[in-house]
């Protein structure tokens, strides 16, 4: 396999080399334009695919940096390449400025956000004199670079499709390392993400940024080229001729982004004579994708495939789920001053709905804990309150022994809280083996200057997380799914991941939110001696569950909710006998339900 | 409920199987709600007894060798038109729509059939089965505790006057007390000859309000029989409670 | 003062056209979670489809109207129709939906009326009144006039028919409103197409406002949301606030910056969102978990 694909790249790289000799002015005119759109939609496939952010304001980053640079040497009379520099940062500025609206804010409303500045920017393109309104600038100098002369276009050529494969590896080197998984998490689910440790606001505006400089870049080459610049270029027509681009071509690949450039770019030249029916054709396409391809062109072979795999019965995969090997035993370890997790008076309000009412716990170190209680006691708001998904109205959460209420989800799991969800929530849309690698990843975001700096750097520290990533999978037997997809396997076999993927984050407290729903006899057992494992493996777990066979032999201690208030707290032994809770659940009091054995014993 | 709804019709289900996210949550499930008895289905959490009833009523994707509302094949009915048909829903967690009041929730229970007089007497006949519904008519649906709100919403399923009712987990979060009041009305509903499908944790409560009960465990059905004889079984509270 | 007074009543009857457009966004967020893209393009339609009946089938202005109305319905029937497969299951890929809906609609225009303009003259033909000192047209006075009459009936649909409780039931639990007989698909048909409607109004109205061409869809559309957001996504009322607070902006903007104008309001408009996303009367719409 590895082979052919050398061989195909190898045949890409021959065929770009020797492209200008074979055409004539007017088509390589029209390439070097397409390669332009192409970098472009690279840029919105970082921020829309690969992060899940609608950012239509590209055409406006475009834009920035064609003009910024067209200012600066036409009236400054700035050198082309230092005038190019200052524009890629104006463009980078503004990306950051656009996106600030991202650390609070969701899709849609960025939405409107980039497609203001959009539409804004072109108004203001054609209103002031700086810019020279309607007409443009024109005279923008040629590039200089020693031994060639740029003012050809099929010297041009060379530079551009240089500029090209450069962005286009750095942009599958993203996608591939820490960040990209990052931003792929934010983008599958956004919660799941930040429990994972992922710093969602400030990924969002990375997203921009990233397109930002993909967009700038693609201005100052445009003005390189065309020498001209004029507000029609970066009319909104062209950003949603770009969107549909990026949407066609399957926004999720960034090579499917160049394939949407490339085929639309095609079409436009093919009905160039006719440019309303061409925008007719690809905003129904673009109709069309969303309903039956969502994942665009790119996505097909991976759905032939799919199809034709599901016509022949499964015969090749022979994957087998491994036992679990477990953890090396931390042996005896000190009494830890503070409690793993302590609430205190933890009280959580929903309009006018009392989910939690001044809820008090705590679970010393290595103790394996379960939560139970009837449907809707507040078990699992509880948990939402520990993990940062809720604020509590009241009440403190301390985790060993620090004050962290009202903390993100972020910052917990910075902290030393790992989780699964009741309704799990995996990266459908990522491998198992990434999923895992996600999780592992606890360095910060700040630490992204790297990609700017130092790639080697994220290059080794992505080889040691996939060697971690490997041995977790392969401790917990799921080494042949690793490249699985979650939502085509057993459901047994994700609960399996969801936990491995918690356990990743080498955590002190494990939240297990129904852990055992769903699964079957066997596979509880199996539970069982797994959460045995990481607790003597030195991690604190706290259990919700309704199993009660599993939490009677698994927990060492069990705390019983009943209408957000706790009704009992003691041994699985002591609980199950508890007057209250057997009200609670069954509605009713010792003595109706055990009229016969009272007869037998006396 | 002044008006006869006496049920004629017998809801029976044969092989229900549910299954969504690869998780079987219903295997094979037989029930039958006699025409004009109560029928419950208990069980622990995640057991499966809401995903039955959703099925159903359609909510969810389901197979069935057979479900059939007397001679009415349910696996044809969208769950839309169940209403039409006779079949009233309470969902799990009550699903009032707050931001209205409680007088247009009813009237909305009323809304597969024209507005005119005979919505003006059921409506008439919820509020004296409900007195507190009637005090709080102007009331936006969200600003009622949730035992009013749990009242509103079989009111609200009452509407249409159906002839199956179709409960899930009326007493969730409610108090002993208003569990005793919510038992009074199946009790009192039944006893006009409204069939009622009654899923619940609480046991006591549903053994109290039906004849018959199915418990279920792993979406299965681990036992059934006469509701006067499960209630002194104590293979049921090991069911729940494990031990 | 004079002066603001004036600034202030000129952006008034362009801010009742924002927020008619505000409206239409806000009602179709509200009962379906969807942003529709393609409402500006819907606003074009409607402005070209009232002037070609008015001016070339010489229609009455108001009759005109009517049947701009009564064809953009139609339109939003389609995309509804077409984009049902997605509703309540894929929210950003609707989005999208809409965003390619709008490129076939503003191609149509061009295709159907050209790619230059046509300026609507306005239907009352009178000098402006003088009231108090600041001069008033009249079309501008016709134009509140509709506006409030439209929001007046949107408002009684809401609130007294079945199908608009039953709309408002959707939005708020879709599942419960299965359950009582309520046809999700086809309620939110409805809300689609009176938003559609709505935008057509709007566009018919702006006609003799602005000049119609092709790209006023953008321009309309976009205050048109930011006056929705501004207001509180989802908000009849904030609809109505932030189209009206947006059209004001605007003509301060104007008055001021000339050039730079809707650059002003764009910012501003932003750095009230960062301040306070859920706009004036919070943000309303389905549960998207």
């Amino acid at each position: 396999m590895r082979y052919s694909r050398f061989g195909v790249l190898a045949l890409l790289v021959v065929a770009a080399i020797v492209l200008p000799y074979a055409v004539g002015r007017y088509t390589i005119h029209v390439i070097d334009v397409t390669i332009i759109f192409a970098i472009l939609a690279i840029g919105m496939g970082l921020a829309m695919g690969i992060s899940g952010q609608i950012n239509l304001a590209q055409i406006a980053f475009f834009g920035l940096g064609s003009y910024v640079t067209a200012i600066l040497t036409v009236q400054e009379g700035w050198g082309f390449w230092t005038a190019s520099v200052l524009a890629i940062l104006a463009t980078v500025a503004v990306g950051l400025l656009v996106s600030t609206p991202a650390l609070r804010v969701q899709s849609h409303y960025l939405g409107i956000v980039t497609l203001g500045l959009a539409l804004a920017f072109t108004n203001w393109l054609t209103n002031t004199e700086l810019t020279g309104g309607a007409e443009g600038i024109s005279g923008i100098p040629v590039p200089s670079l020693p031994g060639a002369d740029l003012s050809s276009e099929y010297l041009y050529y060379y530079l551009e499709i240089l500029a090209f494969a450069v962005l286009l590896t750095f942009g599958q080197f993203v996608v591939r390392t820490p960040l990209g998984r990052r931003l792929r998490a934010m983008r599958d689910d956004p919660l799941a993400a930040g429990a994972m440790g992922a710093e969602v606001p400030m990924l969002r505006m990375t997203a921009f940024a990233l397109s930002s400089v993909y967009g700038g870049l693609a201005g100052v080459l445009y003005a390189g080229l065309i020498r001209y610049v004029a507000p029609e270029t970066f009319s909104i027509a062209n950003m949603f001729l770009l969107l549909a681009m990026v949407i066609i071509g399957g926004r999720q690949s960034l090579v499917g982004c160049v394939v949407g450039a490339v085929g639309l770019s095609l079409v436009r030249e093919w009905l160039v004579d006719y440019p309303t029916y061409a925008q007719i054709a690809y905003g129904s396409v673009v109709v069309l994708t969303v309903l039956f391809a969502p994942t665009g062109l790119a996505g097909l072979p991976e759905r032939i495939r799919g199809v034709y795999r599901r016509r022949r019965p499964a015969s090749a995969s022979r994957a087998v789920l491994r036992p679990f090997q477990p953890y090396d035993d931390a042996g005896e370890r000190a009494a830890a001053a503070a409690p793993a997790l302590e609430v205190d008076g933890i009280s959580k309000n929903f309009r006018g709905l009392t989910a939690l009412d001044e809820v008090t716990l705590s679970v010393p170190t290595g103790e394996i804990r379960g939560i139970v209680g009837p449907n809707g006691s507040g078990k699992t708001t509880l948990f939402n309150v520990i993990s940062g998904f809720y604020k509590p109205t009241g009440g403190d959460v301390r985790i060993d022994g620090r004050t962290l209420t009202g903390a993100s989800s972020y910052r917990l799991a910075q902290a030393g809280v790992a989780r699964t969800f009741q309704n799990l929530r995996l990266f459908p849309a990522m491998t198992v083996r990434e999923n895992v690698l996600v999780a592992l990843d606890r360095t910060r975001t700040r630490s992204i200057w790297r990609y700017a700096v130092w790639q080697p750097g994220v290059w080794l520290h992505d080889r040691a997380l996939r060697r971690e990533a490997d041995a977790i999978l392969e401790r917990f037997g799921l080494a042949d799914f690793a490249g699985a997809l979650p939502p085509a396997l057993p459901y047994g076999i994700q609960r399996r991941v969801e936990i491995a993927r918690a356990m990743a984050r080498s955590p002190r407290l494990l939240l297990l939110d129904e852990p055992a729903a769903g699964l079957n006899g066997d596979e509880v057992r199996q539970l069982g001696e797994i959460v045995r494992s990481i607790r003597d493996s030195g991690v604190t777990v706290v259990l919700i569950e309704h199993n009660m066979g599993l939490v009677m032999s698994l927990c060492e201690h069990v705390t019983v909710l009943a209408g957000g208030r706790i009704i009992a707290d003691g041994t699985p032994g002591e609980v199950a006998t508890a007057p209250q809770v057997i009200e609670a659940y069954l509605g009713d009091s010792m003595d109706d339900v055990l009229p016969a054995e009272k007869e037998v014993r006396s | 409920m002044t008006q006869t709804v006496t049920s004629t019709d017998d809801l029976v289900v044969e092989g229900l199987t549910v299954s969504y996210g690869g998780v079987r949550a219903v295997r094979s499930v037989d029930l039958t709600v006699p025409a004009g008895k109560a029928v419950g289905i208990i069980g622990a959490n995640g057991a499966g007894k809401t995903s039955t009833l959703r099925a159903v009523m359609g909510l969810v994707p389901r197979s069935a060798t057979t479900m059939r509302w007397g001679s009415l094949d349910l696996t044809k009915v969208p769950a839309r038109d169940m209403v039409r048909h006779g079949v009233g829903y309470v969902p799990e967690g009550r699903h009032v729509f707050s931001g209205l009041t409680v007088e247009k929730n009813l009237l909305l229970g009323a809304y597969s059939r024209p507005w005119k007089a005979e919505t003006k007497q059921a409506l008439g006949e919820v509020y004296e089965l409900f007195g507190v519904l009637g005090e709080m008519r102007g009331r936006l649906a969200g600003a009622l505790s949730g035992g009013q709100q749990q009242m509103l919403a079989i009111g609200r399923a009452l509407m249409c006057r159906p002839r199956l009712l179709l409960l899930d987990e009326p007493s969730m979060g409610l108090s002993p007390k208003l569990v005793g009041e919510i038992l009074a009305v199946l009790q009192r509903l039944s006893a006009e000859g409204l069939s009622l499908l009654l899923v619940e944790q609480n046991a006591k409560l549903t053994f109290e309000a039906t004849s018959s009960c199915l418990v279920v465990e792993n979406g299965e059905v681990a036992m059934v029989g006469a509701s006067e004889e499960l209630r002194h079984d104590p293979n049921v509270r090991r069911i729940y409670l494990g031990l | 003062m004079q002066v603001f007074v004036q600034t202030l009543v000129g952006g008034i009857s362009l801010g009742a056209i924002y927020a008619l457009v505000a409206m239409g966004f806000s009602l179709v967020y509200r009962t379906m979670g969807l942003v529709n893209f393609a409402h500006g393009n819907v606003v074009m339609i409607g402005a070209y489809l009232a002037s070609t009946f008015y001016l070339s089938v010489r229609l009455p202005f108001a009759l005109a109207m009517i049947v701009a109305i009564a064809v953009t319905g139609l339109i939003g029937v389609i995309i509804e129709r077409v984009l049902r497969p997605l509703e309540n299951k894929d929210f950003d890929l609707m989005l999208i939906g809409t965003i390619g809906f709008g490129i076939v609609l503003d191609a149509l225009a061009i295709l159907i009326w050209g790619a230059t303009g046509r300026a609507v003259p306005s239907p009352v033909r009178s000098a402006p009144l003088d009231l108090l000192g600041i001069r008033v047209r009249t079309y501008d006075l016709v134009v509140l006039a509709v506006a409030a009459a439209a929001t007046v009936l949107l408002v009684l649909f809401l609130q007294r028919t079945k199908r608009g409780a039953a709309m408002q039931a959707v939005a708020m639990d879709h599942e419960a409103a299965t359950a009582v007989g309520i046809h999700v698909g086809r309620s939110n048909a409805i809300a689609f197409v009176i938003g559609a409607g709505l935008a057509a109004l709007a566009g018919g109205l702006v006609g003799p406002l602005l000049y119609v061409s092709p790209s006023m869809g953008g321009a309309l559309g976009i205050k048109g949301f930011a006056g929705a957001i501004l207001g509180g996504f989802g908000s009849i009322p904030g609809a109505i606030v932030g189209g009206i607070a947006i059209g004001v902006l605007d003509s301060f903007a104007a008055g001021h910056f000339q050039g730079y104008s809707e650059l002003v309001t764009f910012i501003v408009f932003a750095v009230l969102i960062t301040v306070r996303p859920t706009g004036i009367f919070g943000e309303k719409t389905v549960n998207r978990a």
